[in-house]
């Protein structure tokens, strides 16, 4: 079984898009759509590199590049011009994977979401408070085994600004269940 | 006297474990599996506590943790409950609420002068306010039960949420059946249960319930679909099935999709004179520390019976070595009549097996009085005939010689966290025993608490409240066979409790509620002064207030009002429930104690510069920053002066900060604030002003237009998320063609500001600053540093300055660039109270500090921020209705007379002929001005430029101020539209 861990993710690209507009812009940059809302397309595991895209409600997106991607970089709405109908929405979030043996029992003390009960292959969007921060939870396949036989690892984002205070008390648990906490450097 | 018996399978105690511990410093031993009642007992030890008021000797009561009688002083912590909580060796164990240790309480004599204390005496001895210290003195150490150790070692638990489909709450016979119940039909099931072990209480030996019952046990401990948490107690139920879980180390937040409560029933005392003596318990705790703990109850055992269980346990008793005397049975001999059990033929043949084991069974009689030797234990116990309508009639009495009493005369039902779901109770006369009547969707009842006694039909009226709690969760049918059965069963149900077990003395001491030594006599006084529903007379007399809440007394209770009024107990309502059932630890609630706080992308570069922390809402902020050799009056001087003198560097990154899209992006901004904003023309600011319906100012900020559809606006640091939720809110129901983002923390904010900040700015930025090219509020959009950013000319500070907005990932660089930069000029960075100074000085209110819930704009001095001509805006309406009303309140701006030293400080009060006129919203000393200066709201008739007014300050002293117009620096405003020369960096005075 892999260890529990949390990591912080280094520095991706990302931005997010909200706008009547906006789904359709972004199709046609060649970027997959999720169907509906609160659902993600993207990186089957935290190892694989195609870009993550969230939709976050009928006309909201959250997009995330991997590690050395260029795709978003390419494609960022310029400041001021951007698309009619299609606003781009600066995320200078946080992130960490949370993923290993123990890790629902980590979520369960933090969250009041049954993760556990989540049917995977819906590939749910979770937006929650986790001890008092509203996160953005996507849980992807590639991790142990947990709840009812499906497996997962989390990815996790937050408003920077709640950075230290969530990664410190996330640390602080996954510690005490024996896990391993790698923040961000100062 | 208690003793310790021979072994038992079915014991918990581990007898090859041997603890070592001390009670009121002397030494005693118990075994691995003892809890501190029961090792106590073992040894014999007459009585264990001190009673709540008379400080009454006390002993063993419901071993149940149903009753406070014996709370503990244990290594330092404070009412640890002995009868549930596990001896380890070398535990230090005392008790609380003496005076001079258990046996030479000084406070004991308090019992000899109850009659000066009846029933809420406090309420009218200690009403004189002369008088009232010291009766608050003389309560403070009086009353209170435990010592807190101010410095014990602080604990953490973890908190966790938990998930079921279907929750169990009680692990007899019923709850047991319940759980398996659910679980066939393929739910998810938690089995939570109080008492260590699954075993259910009073389950009989020789009937071989208790049998039956571990094979339930069994079969659930084999069932993967069931949780079982022992030693947990529900001690709250919230909405939607949220039920609070107190474990020993953690509270569980459990959410179910059905919740069934089984939660049984709670054993009552009978009322009679002393029957609170050390030896005086209740037939379940017997039970319990015979064949748990192996403790006998005593050696010459009478029971105090109205009921087919009192048999039971006297056989069970009898058949494990303890000598049961006699059997008081409340009952008349014909079976009939009140308090008749209803099946004759069990009865009689349970009669006829005590009398066989050699027990005198006196029906037809009720307890009087318990007799105490001299050490306090009970040594007899005097009983009466009843008459024929049940009640004792005192006349000839017979003494029975025993050490233990036990009584068995009825039970209440443990349905508090039903009645928090919002189910109901009626009283059902057939049992003496309210039972549910309506239960919420998602909520079932099962076994004792519904009124099932049978055990067959406790495990049927289990398995049917499972399968139902399943169905509800989406698994399985309910069976209506299921349904007919137990209602069959539950018709045959017998009646286990006294309707009245109740009897009066001339000389009272006959408790009703032990937790807070109440006597029949107080609860009918109360009744007799007009507190005369049960709600009334709880809050009077206290009964059900104390930590068991009313478990073992709130029955007893209802009868003696019912029977003071006249009226049957039917017509009576039991007092609200709510939450917490029972005490929890505050650890439990606190948990890990998580303190959400934020921290602005610099917060790194402000601790390396000295910041001194202090929070805003849940931000931290530098209060100043701390320089060597200064004091804190001289750094903040220090800073206030730099930005006067050159160049200032602050972080106000925790603003709110909103962008708006789309073509009505305007228009809907012209609908929540008070300014115009759809003409407002791209590349300038306007500040904004966001009022409630009823047109008090709730937030204020500063709105940038950066082209046709996009602006870009601030909030007050406490605002932003609940004015972001309201702009939503209102989007949504308009249904306006924009989109609101928030980027509070996404981007940061840093304010440069003072006369120098422009020359040191321009080395830095792509941005022409020139006077012509960026006016005063201008915002435009380039690079500082080689990042992009947004600067807006604001003056919140009243200097020439520059707003820089960036992407949060910037700021920190930022930051550092521009203190590099600004070194030659004299930069320095400037905290929270810096800004405070500056601010006042300019006279600028600050939301929520120099307003308050009902300030207006024309109260506000801020009417010039109103546009009235706007078809509609947030409030408009109800600003028409307060202009022609006028103002309450005004906000004015104040200078204090020379007080000698002495400042007023904000809220003191404006006074004006004795009457309160005002209030300090704002005040500091300013050095520039060299001049006490503030903000306050005062009365409309004291607010005349040039009047004077009166200040309330510390200890009453009456201070002077003259009122002023504001802002008291740079009235015209010429420093902050860069009017006025720039200084050389050599000649800033910092």
């Amino acid at each position: 079984m892999t260890a529990l861990s949390l990591t912080a993710r280094t520095s991706l690209e990302r931005f997010g898009l909200k706008g009547p507009g906006a789904a359709d812009w972004l199709l046609a940059q060649g970027i997959g759509v999720p169907p509906a809302p609160n659902t993600w397309l993207g990186p089957a595991t935290p190892d694989d590199e195609t870009l993550l895209v969230a939709r976050l409600g009928s006309s909201e997106f959250f997009l995330e590049d991997s590690a050395g991607g260029s795709v978003l970089a390419a494609i960022e709405p310029k400041p001021g011009a951007h698309p009619p109908g299609v606003y781009p929405v600066l995320r200078e979030d946080v992130s960490w994977l949370l993923t290993g043996a123990g890790v629902v029992d980590v979520l369960a003390q933090v969250c009041n979401v049954d993760f556990a009960a989540l049917d995977l292959t819906h590939r749910p969007v979770i937006m929650t408070l986790m001890i008092g921060v509203a996160v953005l939870v996507v849980p992807q396949a590639g991790g142990e085994a947990f709840g009812r036989g499906a497996s997962a690892n989390f990815r996790i984002w937050c408003d920077p600004t709640f950075g230290p205070y969530l990664g410190e008390s996330l640390g602080e648990v996954v510690r005490e269940c024996g896990g391993n906490y790698r923040g961000v450097s100062a | 006297m208690m003793y310790r018996l021979g072994a038992h399978p079915q014991e918990w105690i581990d007898r090859s474990v041997v603890h070592s511990f001390t009670f009121e410093g002397k030494t005693y031993q118990g075994f691995g599996g003892d809890t501190i009642t029961s090792a106590l007992a073992a040894a014999g030890v007459p009585y264990l506590a001190r009673s709540f008021k008379y400080h009454r000797p006390r002993h063993v009561l419901s071993f149940a943790n149903h009753d406070s009688n014996l709370l503990f002083q244990v290594d330092g912590v404070p009412n640890v409950r002995g009868d549930v909580t596990l001896l380890s060796d070398g535990m230090r164990v005392s008790a609380v609420n003496t005076f001079g240790g258990l046996t030479r309480d000084k406070a004991r004599a308090l019992d000899r002068f109850s009659r000066f204390l009846p029933v809420g005496f406090y309420y009218k001895a200690f009403h004189s306010k002369r008088f009232f210290p010291r009766w608050e003195r003389m309560f403070r150490r009086l009353t209170g039960l435990g010592v807190v150790a101010l410095d014990a070692k602080r604990e953490t638990t973890a908190k966790r949420y938990g998930f079921c489909d279907v929750l169990v709450i009680g692990g007899g016979p019923s709850g047991l059946s319940a759980a398996l119940g659910a679980a066939a039909a393929g739910a998810r099931v938690t089995l939570v249960e109080e008492s260590p072990r699954l075993s259910g209480s009073g389950n009989g030996i020789l009937d071989g319930e208790l049998e039956a019952t571990l094979r339930l046990v069994g079969a659930v401990r084999a069932s993967p679909a069931i949780t079982v948490s022992c030693g947990t107690v529900a001690a709250a139920y919230y909405a939607d099935h949220w039920v609070a879980l107190a474990e020993g180390t953690r509270l569980t937040k459990m959410r179910a999709k059905a919740v069934v409560f089984a939660a049984g029933v709670i054993e009552q005392p009978a009322v009679f004179r002393n029957n609170d003596l050390p030896g005086v318990m209740l037939a379940s705790a017997a039970w319990a520390l015979v064949l748990r703990h192996r403790v006998a109850p005593g050696r010459n055992v009478v029971m105090v019976a109205a009921n087919l269980e009192a048999y039971r346990v006297c056989l069970d008793l009898h058949a494990q070595g303890v000598k049961v005397a006699a059997i008081v049975d409340w009952r008349p001999a014909s079976g009939s009549g009140p308090g008749a059990d209803g099946t004759k033929g069990a009865d009689e043949t349970a009669t006829a097996a005590c009398e066989a084991a050699g027990m005198r069974v006196l029906r037809g009689h009720a307890p009087y009085e318990a007799i105490a030797g001299r050490d306090g234990v009970v040594t007899a116990l005097d009983v009466v005939a009843v008459d024929a309508g049940g009640r004792p009639a005192p006349g000839r009495r017979q003494r029975l010689a025993c050490d233990a009493v036990l009584m068995s005369v009825g039970w209440a039902p443990a349905a508090n966290l039903l009645l928090q779901s919002g189910g109901t109770t009626r009283f059902a006369p057939d049992l003496q025993q309210f039972v549910p009547a309506t239960c919420p969707a998602g909520v079932f009842a099962a076994g004792r608490l519904n009124g099932v006694y049978d055990f067959e039909a406790r495990v049927v009226d289990g398995t049917r409240a499972g399968s139902e709690a399943a169905a509800h969760a989406g698994f399985g049918v309910a069976s209506a066979a299921l349904r007919a059965s137990n209602a069959a069963r539950a018709g045959a149900a017998r009646c286990p409790s006294h309707a009245f077990p109740i009897s009066d003395h001339p000389a009272a001491k006959n408790f009703v509620d032990f937790d807070e030594d109440l006597q029949v006599k107080d609860l009918e006084n109360a009744a007799q002064e007009g507190f005369d529903s049960s709600e009334l007379m709880k809050r009077y007399s206290t009964v059900g207030m104390g930590p068991s809440q009313g478990k073992h007394s709130n029955m007893n209770a209802l009868r003696i009002l019912a029977r003071y009024r006249g009226v049957g107990v039917e017509t009576l309502a039991l007092t609200t429930s709510r939450p917490m059932y029972h005490p929890v630890p505050l650890k439990l609630l606190a948990g890990r104690r998580f303190n959400v706080e934020r921290r602005t992308p610099v917060d790194a570069e402000h601790q390396q510069l000295g910041a001194v922390w202090m929070p805003a809402g849940n931000w931290r902020r530098p209060e100043y920053y701390a320089v060597s050799g200064e004091s804190r009056a001289d750094s903040i001087e220090a800073e206030v002066r730099a930005v006067r003198a050159a160049v200032g560097l602050i972080d106000v990154g925790t603003l709110g900060k909103i962008e708006i899209y789309g073509p009505d992006a305007g228009a809907f901004l012209d609908r929540v604030y008070t300014g115009k904003f759809s003409t407002l023309a791209v590349g300038m600011t306007r500040y904004g002003l966001m009022l409630d319906e009823s047109g008090v100012i709730i937030d204020d900020g500063v709105i940038a237009r950066l082209a046709s559809d996009l602006y870009y606006f601030t909030t007050t640091t406490s605002g932003s998320a609940t004015v972001f939720r309201e702009l939503l809110r209102l989007n949504a129901s308009w249904g306006m063609d924009c989109a609101l983002v928030n980027l509070t923390g996404h981007r940061a904010a840093l304010n440069l500001a003072g006369p120098a900040s422009r020359a040191m700015l321009q080395a830095l930025t792509d941005v022409p600053l020139g006077e012509a090219q960026f006016p005063f509020l201008g915002v435009r959009v380039g690079q500082v540093a080689g990042v992009a950013a947004r600067l807006m000319r604001v003056g919140f500070v009243g200097e020439l300055g520059y707003e820089i907005h960036v992407a949060s990932g910037d700021a920190a660089y930022l930051w550092r660039a521009l203190t590099a930069a600004g070194r030659p000029h004299g930069l320095r960075p400037f905290g929270v109270e810096a800004q405070r100074v500056l601010r006042l000085e300019k006279g600028h209110l600050i939301v929520g500090q120099d307003t308050d819930g009902l300030t207006d704009p024309f109260e506000a001095n801020a009417a010039w921020a109103v546009n009235m001509q706007k078809p509609f805006f947030v409030g408009q309406r109800s600003l028409k209705i307060l202009k022609q009303r006028g103002p309450r309140q005004t906000l004015v701006g104040i200078e204090v007379q020379d007080a000698g030293g002495r400042l007023p400080k904000e809220c003191h009060l404006v006074i004006e002929r004795g009457e309160i006129a005002g209030r300090i919203t704002s005040v500091v000393h300013s050095r520039a001005l060299n001049q006490t200066i503030g903000l306050a709201l005062v009365a409309p008739a004291l607010a005349r430029q040039g009047g004077e007014i009166e200040i309330r300050a510390e200890q009453g002293v009456m201070l002077k101020a003259r009122i002023v117009p504001t802002p008291f620096y740079d009235p015209t405003g010429l420093r902050q539209r860069s009017a006025v020369p720039v200084p050389e960096p050599d000649e800033a005075t910092v």
